[in-house]
This record gives C-alpha cells, sequence and structure tokens, in this order.
C-alpha cells in the first residue's frame, strides 16, 4: 500500500498531527479543569476536534489510506511528545482513523464532498466510542446516558470535524499551498468528483 | 534505586502496556485496578528514577477527571440491582453501583500512572526507531513521523509569530472564548499552509541525500531486545495476573 505514498504525502500528514497537536493544546486550556469536574462526558462535544486530521488529509491525498495513516501517526507524535494518555493513544488513533477511512472507503475512494466527510466524521465518532465503551467501561452507566454521549460523540464528529475539516480543506486549496496533490486535479477543486 | 525501566525496549513497553490496559477493561470490581495501580506506582518507584514533583503535577488533572467519574457513575450509573446501601440528595446508591463507580475511579488512576511511567521512562526518538525496528512499522513512516517530531519548535515559534503578526494589525482580539474557537480558522489556514511547503521540502531533502523509504537489515543505532526486556515483561505480566487473581477473590 505504501508503494504509492510519496514522501512528502506522508511527512505532510506528520506535520499536520503536529499542527493539530498544537492547536489542540492551545484550544484545551480553557477547557482542561471543568472537564474533570463534569466527567467523562464533558470530553464529547469536543472529540471532533481529534478526528479532523484524517478527514482533512483525505481531503487532500484522496488514497486509500489517507485517513488511517494521519490519525496513527499524530497518536505517534503525540505519544511522543510525552503526552499523558499514553501509549494506549496510538490505538486509540488507528481506530479512530479506520472509522474514518470506512466511510470513504464505502464510497470508493471516489466522492469527496461534504456528505461523505461528515458521514467519515460521524464513522470515526462510531468506532471511537464503541473501543471507548469497551476501555473505560461506559458499560457501568445507564443506558441513556451512555446514548447521550453517544448522540454528543456523534454530533461533535459529524459537526467538528466533517464541516470543519470541508471548511480547512477548502480555505487550504484557496490559498494555492496544495498544488501537486490530489486536491488541485479535480475540476471541481474541493467540491469532490 | 535502578534505571531499569529506562532502559527497557520500548516497543516490548508499549505492548505490555496496552496489553494491561486492555486486560484490565474486562473488570468491574475496584479491587483489580486499585492492585495494579499500586503494582505500577511501586515498579515506578523501585526501577525508575524520575521527577516526582512534575508527575504528581501530570498526575492532577487526571485526579480531577478520577473524581469525575465516581460521581458520574454513582449518579448515571446502570440499574444492575444489589442493595440500596445510602442515598445521597433524592439518589439512591446499590451496593454494586459503589463497586463500579470505585472500579472506574481506579481504573482511570491505574491507566494514568501506566502512560506516565511509558512517558516519564521513554525517550521518544528510541521508541520511534523501536517501532521500525522491532515492529516493522514502515521506514517512511518512521522517518516522516521524526520529521514532524523535530519540526514541533519550529511551528510553535510560527504560531507566535502569526499570531503577533495579526495583533499588529489589529485582528485577533478575542475576548470571549467563543471568540477564540471561530477565530481557530484564522489560525490554523496559514499553519497548515506552512506545514504544507515545509513538508515538501523536508521530503525533497530526504530523498535529495538518499532516502528511498525501503526497508533495510541494518541500522545505524541498532535497538535490540535482550533477555532483561523478558524478564521486565515477565514482571508486568505477574504484577497484571496478581492483581486481577486479587480482584476476583477480595470482590466476592
Amino acid at each position: 500500500m505504501l508503494k504509492s505514498w510519496k514522501l512528502k504525502e506522508i511527512v505532510l500528514m506528520s506535520l499536520f498531527g503536529v499542527v493539530f497537536g498544537i492547536v489542540y493544546l492551545v484550544a484545551i486550556h480553557f477547557g482542561n479543569i471543568w472537564a474533570g469536574l463534569i466527567g467523562p462526558i464533558a470530553y464529547e462535544w469536543m472529540f471532533g476536534i481529534w478526528f479532523i486530521v484524517s478527514i482533512l488529509s483525505m481531503a487532500i491525498i484522496r488514497k486509500p489510506g489517507a485517513a488511517v495513516l494521519p490519525e496513527t501517526i499524530a497518536a505517534i507524535i503525540e505519544v511522543m511528545l510525552g503526552n499523558a494518555v499514553g501509549p494506549r493513544l496510538i490505538l486509540s488513533g488507528v481506530i479512530q482513523g479506520l472509522g474514518a477511512e470506512a466511510a470513504f472507503a464505502a464510497t470508493r475512494y471516489r466522492h469527496f464532498n461534504l456528505a461523505v466527510m461528515m458521514l467519515a466524521g460521524a464513522g470515526a465518532a462510531v468506532f471511537s466510542f464503541v473501543y471507548g465503551y469497551f476501555v473505560s467501561g461506559y458499560a457501568a452507566l445507564d443506558p441513556s446516558f451512555v446514548l447521550l454521549m453517544f448522540t454528543l460523540r456523534l454530533l461533535s464528529g459529524a459537526i467538528i470535524a466533517g464541516i470543519g475539516g470541508k471548511y480547512l480543506a477548502d480555505g487550504l486549496l484557496a490559498t494555492g499551498a496544495l498544488r501537486g496533490y490530489a486536491i488541485s486535479r479535480t475540476k471541481q477543486g474541493g467540491a469532490g468528483a | 534505586m535502578s534505571r531499569l525501566l529506562h532502559d527497557m525496549n520500548p516497543s516490548v513497553k508499549f505492548i505490555i502496556v496496552t496489553v494491561s490496559m486492555l486486560t484490565m477493561a474486562f473488570f468491574f470490581n475496584p479491587w483489580t485496578p486499585l492492585l495494579f495501580w499500586i503494582g505500577i506506582l511501586i515498579l515506578q518507584m523501585t526501577m525508575s528514577r524520575i521527577n516526582w514533583k512534575l508527575w504528581a503535577l501530570m498526575m492532577l488533572p487526571f485526579t480531577l477527571g478520577a473524581v469525575g467519574y465516581l460521581w458520574t457513575t454513582l449518579v448515571f450509573g446502570a440499574d444492575t440491582g444489589g442493595e440500596v446501601i445510602g442515598s445521597f440528595a433524592g439518589i439512591e446508591v446499590t451496593d454494586q453501583q459503589w463497586a463500579h463507580a470505585w472500579s472506574l475511579t481506579f481504573r482511570v488512576l491505574a491507566f494514568s500512572t501506566l502512560s506516565l511511567l511509558f512517558a516519564f521512562t521513554t525517550n521518544p526518538v528510541t521508541f520511534v526507531m523501536s517501532l521500525m525496528q522491532q515492529l516493522k512499522v514502515p521506514p517512511k513512516i518512521a522517518y516522516g513521523t521524526m520529521v514532524g517530531y523535530q519540526f514541533l519548535p519550529v511551528l510553535k515559534d510560527e504560531l507566535t509569530q502569526i499570531r503577533q503578526a495579526q495583533r499588529l494589525r489589529g485582528v485577533g482580539q478575542d475576548r470571549h472564548w467563543w471568540h477564540r474557537i471561530t477565530g481557530t480558522r484564522r489560525l490554523l489556514i496559514p499553519m497548515l499552509a506552512g506545514a504544507v511547503r515545509k513538508a515538501e521540502r523536508a521530503a525533497f531533502a530526504m530523498e535529495a541525500r538518499g532516502f528511498t523509504g525501503e526497508r533495510r537489515m541494518e541500522f545505524y543505532r541498532p535497538i535490540k531486545v535482550s533477555g532483561r526486556d523478558y524478564v521486565l515483561a515477565g514482571v508486568f505480566l505477574v504484577v497484571l495476573a496478581l492483581s486481577c487473581a486479587g480482584g476476583i477473590v477480595l470482590g466476592k
């Protein structure tokens, strides 16, 4: 699979991972303490932030794997930076990435419009929630509360990651920096095939 | 005081830590995660040399998170039956819920301690090199990741620069937190555009110096798995097994 990947595409995903790592740190400042006090549900609405890198990379590179790889690389980098969530972040990165990848694979990597990207965000949310259900022991919580958490995460994935990713991809395309990537080769620009 | 954990092979450590966490997920009694948490703390104390002040600082948000878990599980716990052992503000808590709540709380603490054990005793560069040499992560990905890691300070500076430049022109005076959220696009687009250009340049430079991304058998800095790594992995597994067994016995 990696044969068809150019080195610049891999380095690009890695740098995107770092950028989102930094932005995430800036964004987390005002949410950290109250998130701790409110409990696990506090993180749900912002889960989409973690999925953006998958969707943005896929929008730009448009190759099988362009959703799983950046999420995985971003997770490895966060672990390298000494992220206190620790090595299990890599596993959750792979799982989230697979969720987003599934949506693009289901459309055979032919469509990259807003609907597919929102679907990918939702897919990442579903995969990560199933994993979180197991690892964080949501089984001990009331089903209706779990359903509320799931709905929040699903919306966050579709809105923050899906719409946000599309919005960023279009903005980045407009800067002209993306010449030489698949996104610039389609006639409609970022509008999808 | 030894530095055994610092010298442990990062890939072996990574696998052991992940296996331990996944195993913990099967237990809903309070004793297993508690015993495991204590076990990890003892390992950290006896087999590594770390800055405990920094450690405590990094544990703080997780301790708060653990408290969040405790009351969330108590208030929104699944109705699993069992005897009511007390009520507070109209919420009745059964013994089952009580046990689950403490179990999840200790699980958060055990997970964070385990994560910090990894973070405090692992050199990031060695970790990625070990992923490539032991776990066969393709060199393209391993070195691509290293590039990102090395660019971190550059990108951080760039963020400051972009912010200062925008402030100079009168944008970026965010008074409210929702302005900060909507304002992230203004920061993200230039950051990402810069990242695209840097990635291209770095990749070109690497290829110009003969990087092909092919797998190789020999490395400049070989990272090996020694007998000591198996022994340490064994120690972790013993701690894991003991806490699982202890939890089953005490949980009855």
